[in-house]
């Protein structure tokens, strides 16, 4: 290390200057020593203040270009809470149709288990021996059987419903999924944005992952991009089964 | 129509593969494979004697766009139906998924007798055919 480079010889003379002037009590000399002093800190300091300027302003270029934070801020953060909307809408219909099936499946239940009840009681009380011969027993059990049937059918009908109604998971997790990774995109933006804000020199902080391909909603056509959200994107939608089979049809395979 | 006919359902939530299962059980399908994803299920395909292939598309790992692809590109498993079940809505998957020889394609949410229905007449062209 060379004597111009240690703070011994950037600065002791000019402390000894400053010394001197101070023992002769001499203010003039004092004053001129300590522009000489704070002239060796603005030659040291500003190098120091360039580089952090540039540094700055190289992150914040870097932040307009690569993080779309605008894209973020003006599209996605309003899909994610678009999408999120959609799923507490997806949540509350599919456990509105599950109570309603259950509902519906309940008094079915109950009328064959008071039936069945009240068949066995009289079965019990009177046996099969003691029914008198114009008993009408034989005919009311066969009734509810008949009956039994035909709430079967229909409890089992509810019950495919309800199963089918559990769908919703799949679709809301998918949404969901897609707003967890806007979230970690989001999250990695802010924190290099509270280090830049700490002085921190982002060069050394990883790339940001935010190459299109990676924020929702996915544009890879071989991946696809779950499920369709009202109100999120522009892509004309195709929902009627009959206008799927019909473009599905009108495609001859290759 | 065999109802020992073997499925393979491929989807990445378990909760729907547990309904398709449910739904395909009471239309009589018994023989029913589960898979998670394209790469778990193209192992299976290739080693099994699968007759009828269900995906999902929008799944980690290998897509059914790309399990169906490589399904079209496998010999010997070229003719095998596949129905695509899939949230994608979108006109442009549609046809792509067509273009890449998809049997049959149902939207999320789906109901119990269009399952039934594109199964149906999946097995009623091969049967044609």
């Amino acid at each position: 290390m060379s004597q111009a480079d240690t703070l011994d010889g950037r600065y002791r003379s000019h402390v000894t200057d400053l010394a001197g002037a101070l023992d002769a009590n001499d203010e003039a000399a004092f004053r001129a020593a300590f522009d000489r002093l704070r002239a060796q800190f603005n030659v040291e300091l500003n190098p120091e203040l360039k580089r952090i300027t540039a540094d700055a302003m190289s992150a914040l270029r870097r932040f307009r270009e690569q993080a779309r934070l605008e894209v973020l801020a003006d599209h996605e953060v309003p899909d994610a809470r678009r999408r999120l909307a959609h799923v507490v809408k997806l949540t509350e219909e599919a456990a509105h149709r599950t109570l309603d099936l259950v509902e519906q499946s309940s008094p079915l239940i109950d009328r064959r288990a008071l039936e069945a009840a009240q068949l066995l009681e009289e079965w019990g009380l009177h046996g099969s021996r003691q029914l008198a011969v114009n008993s009408m027993w034989p005919e009311r059990a066969n009734d509810s059987l008949e009956r039994a049937v035909r709430d079967a059918e229909h409890v089992r009908r509810f019950l495919s419903q309800m199963l089918l109604a559990q769908g919703y998971q799949d679709l809301s997790g998918q949404i969901i999924h897609a707003v967890i990774r806007l979230v970690m995109e989001l999250e990695t933006v802010l924190g290099q944005l509270v280090s830049l804000a700490h002085g921190e020199d982002t060069r050394r902080m990883p790339a940001l992952k935010l190459e299109p391909t990676q924020p929702m909603p996915l544009q890879d056509g071989s991946r696809g991009s779950g499920p369709h959200v009202p109100g999120v994107g522009t892509s004309q939608i195709v929902s009627d089964q009959d206008d799927i089979d019909a473009l599905i049809a009108s495609v001859g395979r290759p | 129509m065999s109802n020992t006919m073997k499925f393979l359902v491929v989807d990445d939530f378990s909760t729907m593969r547990r309904i398709v299962k449910g739904l395909l059980n009471e239309l009589g399908y018994s023989d029913i494979t589960e898979a998670d994803d394209g790469n778990t299920a193209l192992p299976l395909l290739k080693n099994g004697s699968f007759e009828f292939l269900i995906t999902d598309w929008n799944m980690p790992g290998m897509p059914g766009l790309d399990l169906l692809k490589a399904v079209r590109a496998d010999a010997r498993l070229a003719k095998l139906p596949v129905l695509m079940l899939t949230a994608e809505a979108k006109r442009e998957q549609i046809i792509e998924a067509a273009q890449a020889g998809v049997s049959g394609y149902v939207i999320k949410p789906f109901t119990a007798a269009t399952l039934k229905e594109k199964i149906d007449k999946i097995l009623a062209s091969k049967a044609a055919a």
